[in-house]
C-alpha cells in the first residue's frame, strides 16, 4: 500500500517536471519577447531587463534555475509588475479561487448525489424522467453560457444580485451555481448509474432476506457502494472546479488566480502564465492523488491489492 | 412436535410480466415442510425452484414480478398477507435463506462480522461488543478457522467454501426455524461440497431446522432430504419420499432424470442418456402436459388437458396419466 | 418425436441495427435535425443575407429585435443575426475539423500503443498522461499564443490538447480486442501486425470512437467560443459567438440581446451534440439487447 503511494507521488514529481518543461519551452516559442508591450523599449533597457532576469542565458540554465528556485516555492518573478513575485500575486488569487471552487464542488455534491439516488431508486417516476432530462441538459451546457443566463435574468432583468465582484454572498451565489451545475449534472449521472446498479446486486437482496429494514439497508449497503465509482469521478471534477474556473472569474470579475492568469497571458507576463499553469497542474495532480488514496479508503478491495 | 406441517405452500402461482409475454415461472405448485424435517426441490435450471422460494420470502421484484395467486401459510399464518414490516421481521430471524452465489450475495465494502452483526442487531437485539462475540461463535460454529480474526475479514479474502460457511453462519444467526438453500453447493467443488452438506445437515438436525434444499444435483438428495419435489416448467410433477422417488419414480421425466446421471458404478463405456428435446418456454407453454413435447410415453390425451396429480401409493404422487398406483415395484 | 423450434431474427449488420435504434431515439434525432439546419443555414444564408457580418450602420446601433434587423444591432450596427450565423459556421468549422487533427493524431498513437504493446506502449501512455495534466483549456490558451490567430492555427491549438480523449480510447479497445480468438485466428491465417491493426483492430474500435468524437465537438466549440471571449480567438473581423459575447458584455445593461443570443447559441449547439452523442452511444451498444 505505501509502496503504491510512493510510487504515485514519483509519478507526480515527473509529471510536473515535464509539465514545467513543456510550459517554460513553449513560453520561449511564443512568438515576440517578454518586453513587446504597447511601448516599445530602447535596446539597451530591453538588454538590461534580460540581464536581469536571467533571459541572456542558455535555456537548459534558465530552467535549471526556475526548477531551483520552485522548489524554494518561489514561481519567479512577474514581468509586467516587477516588483512582485509570481507567488504573491498567485496568492492573492487563491483564496478567492479556492472558495469559490469549493463551494461550487460543496453544491455540485449535495444537488448530484441526491438527485442522482433518488432517480434510481424511483425509476421511471417523473422524479427519474426530469433529474435525467436535467442532468444531460446541464451536462452539456458550459458553466460560462449560464452564467450568462443567470447574470441576464437575475442582474440586467431582476436587479436582485450585482454582476459580479467579490465580497460576500450575493457576489458569489451565481458564480458558484454557474461553476456546480455542470459537476453537479455529471455527479446526478453517475450516481444514478452506479445505484441502479447497486440495487440489481444480489448482495443487497441477501439484505432484505436478512429482514434489514429499507433504510438501513439504504444508507450501509447502498450507499457505500454506489459512492465508489461517484468519488472516482469527483476528483477530476474538482480538478475541473478548480482550472474551469477562469472563465467563470472573468465572467463575473472575480479577482482570482484564473483572472489573473488571463491577464498574463495578455501582458505577456511570462512569469506569472508559467506560474498558474504550473500551479493548476500541481493542483490537480493532487487533488487526483488524494482521490485515488480516498478510493483505497472507501472500497477494501483496492486496499489489499 | 405438531402435526401441522411449518409451512405450507398453497397453489402458488407467481408471473413475470414482460414484454414478450407472461412468464408463469411458478404454476399452482404445492408443497409442505414440517418442523425439523427437510425436503428437496429438484429440476434443471429454470424450472421455478428458485422463484417459489423467493416467493416465500416475498423476495420476488414487483414489476415485473407478481406472486399472482396462492397462500404460503408459515406456523398457521398465510405470510402473503401480513403486512411488510410483520414480514421484515419474519425474514432472517424465523425463515433464512442461503444463496448459491456467496460472493455476489455477500457486500464486498463490508466486513463478514458487520454484515453478521447487523442481523443480530435487527433481531436478536444484540449490540457491541455481545454480538461480535456471537458472530466470532457463529464462524466457530461454521468450521471458519481462527474466526476472531477472520471476523474482521471481507468477502473476498474467504475462499469459495469459505464464504459459503459465512453465508451460512449469517443464516443460522438467528436461529430460524426455517432454512431455505438455494443451490448451496453447486460454486463449490466436490469435496467442499460434501463438507458443507454434512456441515448443514449436522446444524439443522442440532437446531431442529427444517430446510428447504434447492438443487439440480439429485445426488445429493438421497442422502440428505427426507422428501423430495421434482419440479418441471413451473409445476410440481412427482413427489414423495426420497426412498420412493429414488427407486420408484413414476413419473417419466423423473425416471429420465435419474437415468441420466453418469455413475460411478456402470462402466465408463455406457453412453450417457439425456432427456430428448429442450426446455420449454414458459411463455407459450403447451396446452396439454408441459413435459409433453419431450415424453417418450406421451398419448393424446397428456396433449390435451395437464394430468391430475395421482397417489401412486402412500406419500407419493405424480402428475402423470401413466402413473398407475399397481405400477410401483419393490 | 421431438420438435425444436427456433424463432430467427432477421440478419442485420450492426451498423443497420444501430441506425434503427437512433433514429428512435427522439432526442438524438432532434440535435441531429438541429446541427443540420444549422448547418445549411450557415451554407445558404450568405446568398440571401441582406447584411453582411461586416457592415456597420452606425446610425442604427444597439438596437432590439425588430423586422428590418430580425435579432437587433450590436454597438457598431452590425446586424445580430448575420453575425449569429456567420458565427456558427465558426464554431462548426472549428468543432468538425478540429476532429480531423485529433483522429490523425489520436487514432494511430492509440492503435500502435494498444497493438504494439511494451515500451511503445509505456512511452505513449506517460505521453498521454502528461497532457492529461494540463488544464486543457490553459493549454489551448498557450498554444494559440504561440500558433497565432488564424483558423487553421486554432485547429491546431484544440486538435493537440484533445486528441488524447481518442487515444486512451483506442488504446483500451485494441488491448481489449488483441486477446479476442477472430485476432489469434488472423495471426494463424498468416496475418501480421500492422494489417491485423487497420484491418480488423481499427474497425471494431469505431464505434467507441465515433461516439468519443461526437461528444468531442462540443468541448472543441466550446474552446473556441472562450478563446474568443478572452479576446484571443479567430482574428476579427471574423464573427465568433465568443467575441460576440465579448463585446456585448460592455453594454449589457443596455443591450442584453448582443449578450443572449450568442451564448444560447453556444448552449443550444453544444446540446444537439451532446444529444446526438448520447444516441450514436446508445444505438452502438451491444449490450442492449433488442
Amino acid at each position: 500500500m505505501t509502496k503504491y503511494i510512493l510510487h504515485r507521488i514519483f509519478w507526480l514529481i515527473v509529471v510536473l517536471l515535464v509539465v514545467s518543461f513543456i510550459t517554460f519551452s513553449l513560453m520561449h516559442l511564443v512568438p515576440g519577447g517578454p518586453w513587446d508591450k504597447e511601448k516599445t523599449l530602447a535596446p539597451q533597457v530591453v538588454e538590461a531587463l534580460n540581464k536581469k532576469y536571467g533571459l541572456d542565458k542558455p535555456f537548459f540554465v534558465q530552467f535549471g534555475n526556475y526548477l531551483v528556485n520552485l522548489l524554494h516555492g518561489d514561481l519567479g518573478v512577474s514581468y509586467s509588475r516587477q516588483d512582485r513575485s509570481v507567488t504573491s500575486i498567485l496568492l492573492t488569487g487563491l483564496p478567492k479561487t479556492a472558495t469559490l471552487g469549493a463551494i461550487a464542488f460543496f453544491l455540485a455534491i449535495i444537488i448530484g448525489i441526491p438527485f442522482g439516488m433518488a432517480a434510481a431508486l424511483k425509476q421511471n417516476s417523473a422524479i427519474d424522467y426530469i433529474s435525467v432530462l436535467f442532468s444531460t441538459i446541464f451536462a452539456s451546457i458550459p458553466g460560462f453560457v449560464l452564467g450568462i443566463l443567470l447574470i441576464i435574468i437575475f442582474s440586467v432583468t431582476l436587479h436582485w444580485l450585482p454582476t459580479g465582484g467579490w465580497g460576500g454572498i450575493r457576489q458569489i451565489i451565481m458564480p458558484a451555481f454557474a461553476l456546480a451545475t455542470l459537476p453537479a449534472a455529471f455527479i446526478a449521472r453517475i450516481t444514478r448509474a452506479s445505484t441502479l446498479e447497486v440495487i440489481r446486486q444480489d448482495y443487497i437482496r441477501t439484505a432484505q432476506a436478512m429482514g434489514l429494514q429499507q433504510r438501513v439497508i439504504l444508507v450501509r449497503h447502498i450507499l457505500r457502494n454506489s459512492l465508489i465509482p461517484v468519488v472516482t469521478v469527483a476528483g477530476p471534477e474538482l480538478a475541473f472546479l478548480i482550472s474551469g474556473s477562469f472563465i467563470i472569474e472573468n465572467l463575473f470579475s472575480i479577482p482570482g488566480i484564473g483572472r489573473l492568469f488571463v491577464n498574463g497571458v495578455f501582458a505577456r507576463d511570462y512569469g506569472l502564465i508559467m506560474g498558474s499553469i504550473l500551479f493548476y497542474a500541481f493542483a490537480v495532480a493532487s487533488i487526483n492523488l488524494v482521490v485515488d488514496l480516498l478510493y483505497a479508503v472507501i472500497d477494501p478491495r483496492i486496499r489489499f491489492d | 412436535m405438531s402435526d401441522k406441517p411449518l409451512l405450507e405452500v398453497r397453489n402458488l402461482s407467481t408471473y413475470f410480466y414482460t414484454q414478450d409475454g407472461i412468464v408463469k415461472a411458478v404454476d399452482g405448485v404445492s408443497y409442505a415442510v414440517d418442523r425439523g424435517e427437510t425436503i428437496a426441490l429438484v429440476g434443471e435450471s429454470g424450472c421455478g425452484k428458485t422463484v417459489s422460494a423467493l416467493s416465500i420470502l416475498r423476495l420476488i421484484p414487483e414489476p415485473p414480478g407478481k406472486i399472482a395467486s396462492g397462500e404460503i401459510l408459515f406456523d398457521g399464518i398465510d405470510i402473503l398477507t401480513l403486512p411488510k414490516d410483520r414480514m421484515l421481521d419474519i425474514r432472517g430471524d424465523r425463515i433464512a435463506m442461503i444463496f448459491q452465489e456467496p460472493l455476489t450475495a455477500l457486500n464486498p465494502v463490508l466486513t463478514i462480522g458487520l454484515q453478521i452483526t447487523e442481523a443480530l442487531e435487527r433481531h436478536r437485539n444484540m449490540h457491541g461488543a455481545v454480538a461480535l462475540e456471537e458472530a466470532i461463535r457463529l464462524l466457530k460454529i461454521v468450521g471458519i478457522p481462527q474466526p476472531d480474526q477472520r471476523v474482521k475479514d471481507y468477502p473476498h479474502q474467504f475462499s469459495g467454501g469459505m464464504r459459503q460457511r459465512a453465508m451460512i453462519a449469517l443464516a443460522i444467526s438467528c436461529e430460524p426455524e426455517l432454512i431455505i438453500a438455494d443451490e448451496p453447493t453447486t460454486v463449490v467443488d466436490v469435496t467442499i461440497q460434501a463438507q458443507l452438506l454434512e456441515l448443514i445437515r449436522g446444524i439443522t438436525e442440532k437446531l431442529n431446522t427444517a430446510l428447504i434444499l434447492i438443487t439440480h444435483n439429485l445426488g445429493i438428495v438421497a442422502r440428505y432430504a427426507h422428501r423430495v419435489y421434482v419440479m418441471y416448467a413451473g409445476h410440481i410433477i412427482e413427489h414423495g419420499s426420497s426412498q420412493d422417488i429414488y427407486h420408484h419414480p413414476c413419473h417419466p421425466y423423473t425416471i429420465g432424470l435419474l437415468a441420466s446421471v453418469p455413475r460411478l458404478d456402470e462402466p465408463r463405456k455406457t453412453r450417457l442418456q439425456p432427456i430428448e428435446g429442450q426446455p420449454p418456454d414458459l411463455i407459450q407453454l403447451p396446452p396439454g402436459c408441459a413435459f409433453g413435447p419431450r415424453c417418450s410415453y406421451v398419448i393424446d390425451a397428456c396433449r390435451q388437458a395437464a394430468p391430475p396429480m395421482t397417489e401412486v401409493s402412500p406419500g407419493h404422487y405424480a402428475a402423470c396419466r401413466l402413473a398407475v398406483p399397481d405400477r410401483k415395484q419393490s | 418425436m421431438t420438435v425444436i423450434t427456433d424463432t430467427v431474427r432477421p440478419h442485420r449488420s450492426l451498423w443497420g441495427d444501430a441506425f434503427i435504434r437512433l433514429r428512435r431515439n427522439r432526442l438524438a434525432v432532434t440535435g441531429g435535425v438541429i446541427i443540420l439546419l444549422i448547418a445549411l443555414t450557415t451554407i445558404i444564408y450568405p446568398f440571401f443575407s441582406r447584411y453582411d457580418f461586416a457592415s456597420q450602420d452606425l446610425n442604427a446601433i444597439l438596437q432590439s429585435p425588430s423586422m428590418k434587423h430580425f435579432l437587433g444591432t450590436d454597438e457598431l450596427g452590425r446586424d445580430v443575426f448575420t453575425r449569429l450565423i456567420y458565427g456558427a459556421r465558426t464554431s462548426l468549422s472549428v468543432g468538425i475539423f478540429t476532429q480531423l487533427i485529433v483522429l490523425g493524431i489520436g487514432l494511430p498513437l492509440g492503435a500502435i500503443s494498444g497493438a504494439a504493446g511494451g515500451r511503445a506502449d509505456n512511452l505513449i501512455m506517460r505521453f498521454v498522461d502528461v497532457i492529461y495534466a494540463f488544464p486543457d483549456l490553459l493549454l489551448i490558451i498557450l498554444l494559440r499564443a504561440i500558433l497565432g490567430g488564424s483558423i487553421y492555427m486554432i485547429f491546431l491549438a484544440i486538435g493537440l490538447v484533445s486528441w488524447v480523449n481518442v487515444a486512451r480510447l483506442v488504446r483500451g479497445q485494441t488491448l481489449a480486442l488483441k486477446q479476442r480468438d477472430f485476432v489469434t485466428a488472423a495471426r494463424v491465417f498468416g496475418g501480421f501486425g500492422s494489417y491485423i491493426t487497420t484491418r480488423h483492430l481499427l474497425p471494431n474500435s469505431l464505434g467507441p470512437v465515433i461516439v468519443a468524437v461526437t461528444f468531442n465537438i462540443p468541448r472543441a466549440i466550446f474552446a473556441e467560443a472562450a478563446l474568443a471571449y478572452i479576446g484571443i480567438g479567430v482574428k476579427p473581423p471574423t464573427p465568433s459567438w465568443g467575441a460576440m459575447i465579448r463585446d456585448g458584455n460592455n453594454v449589457i445593461f443596455a443591450a442584453p440581446h448582443l449578450v443572449l443570443f450568442p451564448a444560447i447559441a453556444i448552449g443550444i449547439l453544444m446540446l444537439s451534440f451532446t444529444f446526438l452523442g448520447d444516441g450514436l452511444r446508445d444505438a452502438l451498444d451491444p449490450r442492449l439487447r433488442r
